[in-house]
C-alpha cells in the first residue's frame, strides 16, 4: 500500500515464532530494511506460538526500522501473541493496531491518533492538513 | 446426653471433574489444585472436622490422591476404578451405614462450598426428609444429607450419579461461601476470596506479616518484595527484585524469577515464571497461561518465560545437580577473567526488558505495576482492617 508517497509493507508472521521460524523470517524480512525510511506493518493475527527469541525478533526489526528513520508497527495481534508480548513488557514499545490498513493509515502523517480519525471520516478538502 | 453419630462420603469423581475447565492449566482434578496451600479437599476435610464429624471416606477414581498414611488427615482413602466408581460409593455408604452411622453427607468434589453443617442437619431433620439436596440461589449444588436407614434412596441416587432422587427432596438454602472451581478465573477468584478473608477457611502457613502468609521452607532472596496481601508456598522461591502483590498466589515448589512482577495471579505447584517478566490477572500452570483479562489460554513452550520443575524429589535433586555443575565453572571464569558488574537496584530491574530476551533485553520499559514497589518498602507493614478488629 502506498501512503504519503513511500510504500508500507505489511507482511503477515508465521503461525510459530521460536528461535528457528524467527532467524528465518529475519533473513525474510532483511531487505526490507535496507531501504530508506522503511515503513512496516508486521501482521501478528496467524501467531499461536510466540517465545522469547521471536520477541527478540520483532525488537530487533524495529531497531533496525529506526535505525535508518523508519518504522515498524504490528497489527492484527492474535491473543497469544498479545499475552506474549505483555508478559515480556514489550508491547509498550510497539506502536499496535487492531487491523493492517489502520496500521498502515497510521504512516500517513505525524497526527496523533485522534486526529487521524476525525480526519479519517472528514471529506478531503475539509483538511487542509491531508497530503 | 447423646451424640448423633454422622458421617461424609467425599466423592473426587473425574466426571464431574470433566465439568470443570481446567485440564489445560494442570492434569489435577480441581479437587486435588492446591489454592492458598491447600487443596480444595483438604479445606473441606478440615470443615468438616470443625464440626465434629469422624474422619471423612474419601472416594477417587484418579490415583493423584496421597494414601492415607502420608496425607496425615485421618481420612480413609478408596482409590477405584472409573467404571466401579458409583458402585465404590454405595458400598461404602453402605459400610458407613453398618459402622453406626445416623446420618450421611455426600459431598461430590467439583467446587469448592462452606456448608454449615449443623443447619443443614437441623433443616433435614425439621423437614423429616428422607434425602435433603443442598442448594444455592442459583442452583442445586450436588450435596446430599441422607439418613442412614434410607439405603434404597441412598442406591437410587448413586446409581443415577447424584442426578436423580427416589423421593421428594427438600432443598437446603446455601447462603455461605461457593465457588464452583470451573474454570481458571474461579480458581483465581478462589485465591484472592481467601486471601481477602471472605472464606471462612484460610490461607496456609504463617501470617509473618498482615495479609502476608509464608509456608515453611519458602525462600525469599534480598530485595524481593512480597506486598499484601499474598501466599507464598512451602519450597516456593522468590528471586532478587521481584513483586508479589495483589492477592497473588505462589504455590508450593514455585519460582519467580529476578524482577519479574507477579500482580493479581497465581502460580500453580512446581512452575517457574522468568526473569524480568510483567504477569499480570493470570493462572500459570506448566507451560500454560491462562490470561483472564484477555480470557484466553495460551501455551508457552519457552522456558525462559514459562517453565517447571519435576514433581519428583529425586529428578529436582539431580536438576539442581546439573545447574550447579554448569553455574560454577561459568562463575569462576567470571571472577577470573569478567568485568565486575553492579547488581541493579529494584526500580532499574522493574523498568526494563526481560533478560530472556537476549540482545533486547534491557529497553526501558516499566512493568505494569512497578509503582507499587516503590510506594511501599519492604520495611514498611502494611495493615489492614480484620472484621471486628
Amino acid at each position: 500500500m502506498d501512503t504519503n508517497s513511500r510504500p508500507v509493507v505489511v507482511k503477515r508472521t508465521p503461525e510459530r515464532l521460536n528461535a528457528r521460524t524467527a532467524r528465518e523470517f529475519l533473513r525474510e524480512v532483511q531487505p526490507l530494511f535496507t531501504m530508506d525510511r522503511p515503513q512496516i506493518v508486521f501482521d501478528l493475527s496467524q501467531v499461536k506460538q510466540l517465545d522469547a527469541s521471536g520477541v527478540e525478533m520483532l525488537l530487533r526489526c524495529m531497531s533496525e526500522a529506526h535505525k535508518r528513520d523508519g518504522d515498524l508497527k504490528l497489527a492484527t495481534l492474535s491473543a497469544q501473541a498479545a499475552v506474549v508480548l505483555e508478559l515480556t513488557r514489550t508491547e509498550r514499545l510497539f506502536e499496535i493496531y487492531e487491523t493492517s490498513t489502520d496500521a498502515v493509515r497510521s504512516f500517513s502523517g505525524f497526527l496523533p491518533n485522534a486526529m487521524r480519525q476525525q480526519l479519517l471520516h472528514r471529506k478531503p478538502s475539509t483538511a487542509p492538513w491531508a497530503a | 446426653m447423646t451424640y448423633m453419630d454422622i458421617r461424609a462420603l467425599i466423592l473426587v469423581n473425574r466426571t464431574i471433574e470433566e465439568l470443570a475447565d481446567l485440564t489445560p492449566l494442570s492434569a489435577l482434578p480441581s479437587a486435588l489444585l492446591e489454592v492458598a496451600g491447600k487443596t480444595s479437599l483438604q479445606r473441606t476435610l478440615e470443615r468438616l472436622h470443625q464440626f465434629g464429624i469422624p474422619p471423612a471416606t474419601v472416594i477417587s477414581d484418579c490415583d493423584f490422591l496421597v494414601p492415607a498414611p502420608t496425607n496425615g488427615d485421618g481420612a480413609n482413602y478408596l482409590i477405584t476404578a472409573r467404571e466401579r466408581f458409583w458402585r465404590a460409593a454405595e458400598s461404602a455408604f453402605n459400610e458407613l451405614v453398618q459402622d453406626g452411622a445416623e446420618l450421611v453427607l455426600v459431598l461430590p468434589l467439583g467446587g469448592y462450598a462452606e456448608i454449615d453443617v449443623e443447619k443443614l442437619v437441623q433443616f433435614h431433620f425439621g423437614q423429616q426428609a428422607r434425602v435433603s439436596q443442598v442448594c444455592t440461589a442459583s442452583q442445586p449444588l450436588p450435596v446430599f444429607c441422607i439418613s442412614a436407614s434410607r439405603r434404597n434412596d441412598a442406591a437410587s441416587l448413586f446409581r443415577s450419579q447424584l442426578s436423580k432422587c427416589r423421593s421428594e427432596c427438600p432443598m437446603f438454602l446455601h447462603t455461605g461461601y461457593f465457588n464452583p472451581l470451573a474454570d481458571a478465573r474461579d480458581l483465581r477468584q478462589l485465591a484472592i476470596d481467601i486471601l481477602t478473608l471472605k472464606t471462612q477457611t484460610k490461607p496456609s502457613g504463617i501470617e509473618v506479616r498482615p495479609g502476608v502468609w509464608i509456608e515453611l521452607g519458602a525462600t525469599i532472596e534480598k530485595g524481593a518484595r512480597v506486598l499484601a496481601p499474598a501466599f507464598i508456598g512451602a519450597f516456593a522461591k522468590i528471586r532478587t527484585h521481584a513483586v508479589i502483590t495483589r492477592c497473588s498466589s505462589v504455590e508450593h515448589h514455585a519460582q519467580i524469577d529476578c524482577g519479574t512482577v507477579c500482580e493479581n495471579s497465581t502460580v500453580l505447584p512446581y512452575c517457574v515464571i522468568g526473569a524480568g517478566l510483567d504477569l499480570a490477572h493470570s493462572v500459570v500452570g506448566a507451560g500454560v497461561l491462562a490470561n483472564l483479562h484477555r480470557d484466553v489460554t495460551v501455551e508457552i513452550a519457552d522456558p525462559k518465560l514459562v517453565g517447571y520443575i519435576p514433581a519428583a524429589a529425586g529428578h529436582r535433586l539431580l536438576n539442581a545437580a546439573l545447574e550447579l555443575t554448569a553455574y560454577l565453572p561459568k562463575q569462576v571464569w567470571q571472577g577470573l577473567f569478567g568485568k565486575s558488574e553492579p547488581q541493579p537496584d529494584l526500580r532499574t530491574a522493574l523498568h526494563q526488558t526481560s533478560p530472556s530476551l537476549g540482545s533486547a533485553a534491557g529497553y526501558e520499559t516499566p512493568a505494569c505495576d512497578a509503582d507499587a514497589a516503590e510506594k511501599f518498602p519492604s520495611d514498611l507493614a502494611v495493615l489492614r482492617r480484620y472484621g471486628h478488629q
